[in-house]
């Protein structure tokens, strides 16, 4: 039996999974850069990343911060700028993009603006960045949600998935057909859509989490594959590759945080001691 | 270009001169190299009043909205301190009702700037937007913030953005001369065109170069030396955020102090009295962060070079005329040529 992984890496590998070789692939902010250096890396060598600030073919030296990132640009290919990098997305050469979720709803429609009141948040979050254009033009999005929310109704609609369900999205005649979210990948499980009501359900389930666990994060009555399949456990390829490119991924964020602050407190103590 | 320009100038001259109250600033810098040093002047000169433009607004935009500079804020991603416990300034100003914020894609944006740069009034845009609240949701823009007009062409509807152009941008690039040519790389973004829209524009820089070395790499200019205003050279203008080729994104001030400082108003205003209100310059600045942390802690973020391969700019010829002094192609001497046109009666004394 391969080592033992954390479903924050297991996230990780699934979604780099989604990436099929020779594709053009838009890496959004955190879990999937990680996923799009693993992909490239074993399963997909011949994918372009590319990064809506312009940065395209890129070959991340480690785990990147931004969509602009230094380590993201040493040795990419081309090198355009926000504006066409999204009319590309418009023509439609990009064949999946990867989004974060804040909240979603069962048709894979995403806020990622605000909780609580436009106005008057309860939670102001960073807003749509480039990720409502992307996922009306890329021609599949994979949402990954490492954090968010499942919600009946969107504080606020940022970015279209299924819209109503069915053929609403195809039907407004806005989007190229056939394109919208084609998975939600969270750290329990893989969602996908049904093709004719285009509501999300569980289509397989991590190794060691519970149905009810991921039941319970829902409130609308989860529809569950009939062949629900359990993750194949990750390789120590993968979960050693996520270690060394991604460690505070490997970490966690609550480790991570805790780590760093402690870590920066000792440098500055340590300097200040020295000082005296 | 031949006098000097007298553009060279501190960021105080800089921000004194070309930034005033209720301007439409833009930070020409998208999430990487924001112009920190410049960001932190205006704050420290109290200037107020603005609508800003931010394509990302991260660290830059909050020290801007907690130092009270910012009435209006046009955005698509703003910074979130601490994940869901932690707040932001921006959030903190929206409840407090001294902001006001109008959201947009980062397309959406970025294109209003690209039809200012271009003088058009208005430009298209990605249509898909308009089944989601980022069209129906209308801050102080109201109606303006989208319009939808009929393609003369096809008959479809279009959606569209009015262009933008601000009063000032204030931008940090690698390097420029003194006249102004600025040069940045990397990863382009929008940094471009919120420059050339805007109507003013500061340049920082890591450094000032000779004229010589712009000559040598035209492509990297992204603003001609004839928009700029000022130039402000900086050393670590962009600190903490990064700067290819210079430095790395600096955690233990960014991840560490800042964004620890900014989840409370409290924390924050104790970051900011140490670190922009408390430190007059960039200079005094770094001063206090090696004092604080050591100048190892700022030599470990300097960037391996990896230069990129020069290009051969070079032509056949530097001139019409070959080493015998007969132009190349109709064969003659200029004393020749000069003669014929005597003999044939085009000369005219």
């Amino acid at each position: 039996m391969s080592k033992p992984f954390t479903l924050d890496e297991l996230l990780a590998i699934v979604v780099a999974k989604e990436i099929n070789d020779y594709e053009n692939v838009v890496l959004g902010v955190g879990v999937p850069m990680t996923a799009g250096a693993l992909a490239k890396a074993l399963f997909a060598p011949h994918a372009t990343l590319m990064m809506e600030s312009g940065i395209v073919d890129i070959r991340p030296l480690l785990s990147l911060n931004n969509i602009a990132d230094a380590h993201s640009c040493r040795g990419f290919s081309y090198a355009t700028d926000l504006f066409s990098a999204f009319t590309m997305t418009y023509r439609g050469f990009v064949d999946v993009c990867f989004l974060g979720v804040g909240q979603v709803d069962k048709y894979g429609n995403l806020n990622t603006t605000v909780i609580g009141d436009y106005e008057k948040p309860d939670l102001r979050l960073p807003g749509s960045g480039g990720a409502a254009d992307f996922m009306s033009y890329s021609k599949r999005t994979v949402l990954t949600m490492r954090g968010g929310t499942f919600v009946n109704k969107l504080d606020y609609f940022t970015s279209p998935g299924y819209l109503e369900g069915g053929d609403s999205r195809d039907k407004t005649g806005l989007f190229p057909k056939g394109s919208g979210p084609a998975a939600l990948i969270s750290t329990k499980g893989v969602f996908r859509f049904d093709p004719m009501t285009k509501e999300m359900y569980l289509s397989q389930i991590y190794p060691g989490v519970k149905l009810e666990s991921i039941k319970k994060d829902i409130p609308w009555d989860l529809k569950v594959a009939s062949d629900l399949s359990v993750t194949p456990r990750p390789t120590d390829e993968e979960i050693d590759f996520i270690r060394d490119f991604a460690p505070e991924l490997s970490a966690g964020r609550e480790l991570a945080v805790e780590l760093r602050n402690a870590y920066i407190k000792k440098k500055a103590d340590l300097r200040s001691g020295k000082n005296a | 270009m031949g006098e000097v320009t007298g553009k060279v100038m501190s960021a105080g001259e800089a921000v004194e001169r070309f930034v005033h109250d209720g301007n439409e600033l833009v930070i020409g810098n998208y999430t990487v190299g924001s112009c920190a040093e410049l960001v932190y002047e205006i704050t420290r000169q109290g200037k107020k009043g603005f609508t800003l433009y931010s394509q990302s607004g991260i660290f830059d935009v909050e020290v801007l909205v907690a130092g009270g500079c910012v009435d209006r804020l046009v955005t698509t991603y703003v910074m979130r301190s601490g994940g869901k416990k932690g707040g932001s300034a921006v959030e903190r100003a929206l409840n407090a009702g001294t902001l006001k914020i109008e959201d947009y894609t980062n397309f959406d944006y970025n294109a209003r700037l690209v039809a200012g740069m271009h003088g058009f009034s208005f430009i298209q845009v990605l249509e898909g937007v308009m089944v989601t609240d980022l069209f129906r949701k209308r801050g102080f823009m109201g109606e303006n913030k989208f319009r939808v007009v009929k393609c003369p062409y096809t008959g479809k509807n279009l959606l569209t953005v009015p262009a933008a152009t601000p009063d000032v941008c204030i931008i940090h690039v690698q390097r420029a001369d003194k006249f102004g040519n600025a040069q940045y790389w990397g990863a382009m973004g929008s940094v471009a065109a919120a420059a050339l829209a805007s109507k003013r524009i500061i340049v920082s820089c890591e450094e000032i170069v000779d004229h010589d070395v712009i000559q040598s790499s035209p492509h990297l200019t992204i603003i001609p030396a004839y928009r700029v205003n000022a130039v402000v050279e900086v050393p670590w203008g962009a600190h903490p955020t990064e700067v290819l080729g210079y430095y790395n994104v600096d955690n233990l001030m960014y991840n560490g102090l800042f964004v620890s400082a900014a989840a409370t108003a409290d924390g924050l205003k104790a970051w900011m009295d140490e670190w922009v209100y408390g430190c007059p310059d960039r200079a005094s600045y770094i001063d206090h962060y090696i004092g604080k942390f050591g100048s190892a802690a700022l030599d470990e973020l300097r960037a391996k070079p990896f230069y990129s391969a020069p290009a051969n700019y070079g032509s056949a010829f530097t001139s019409h005329w070959d080493r015998e002094g007969k132009e190349r192609s109709m064969g003659v001497t200029l004393p020749e040529l000069e003669k014929l046109l005597q003999e044939r009666g085009k000369s005219y004394e």
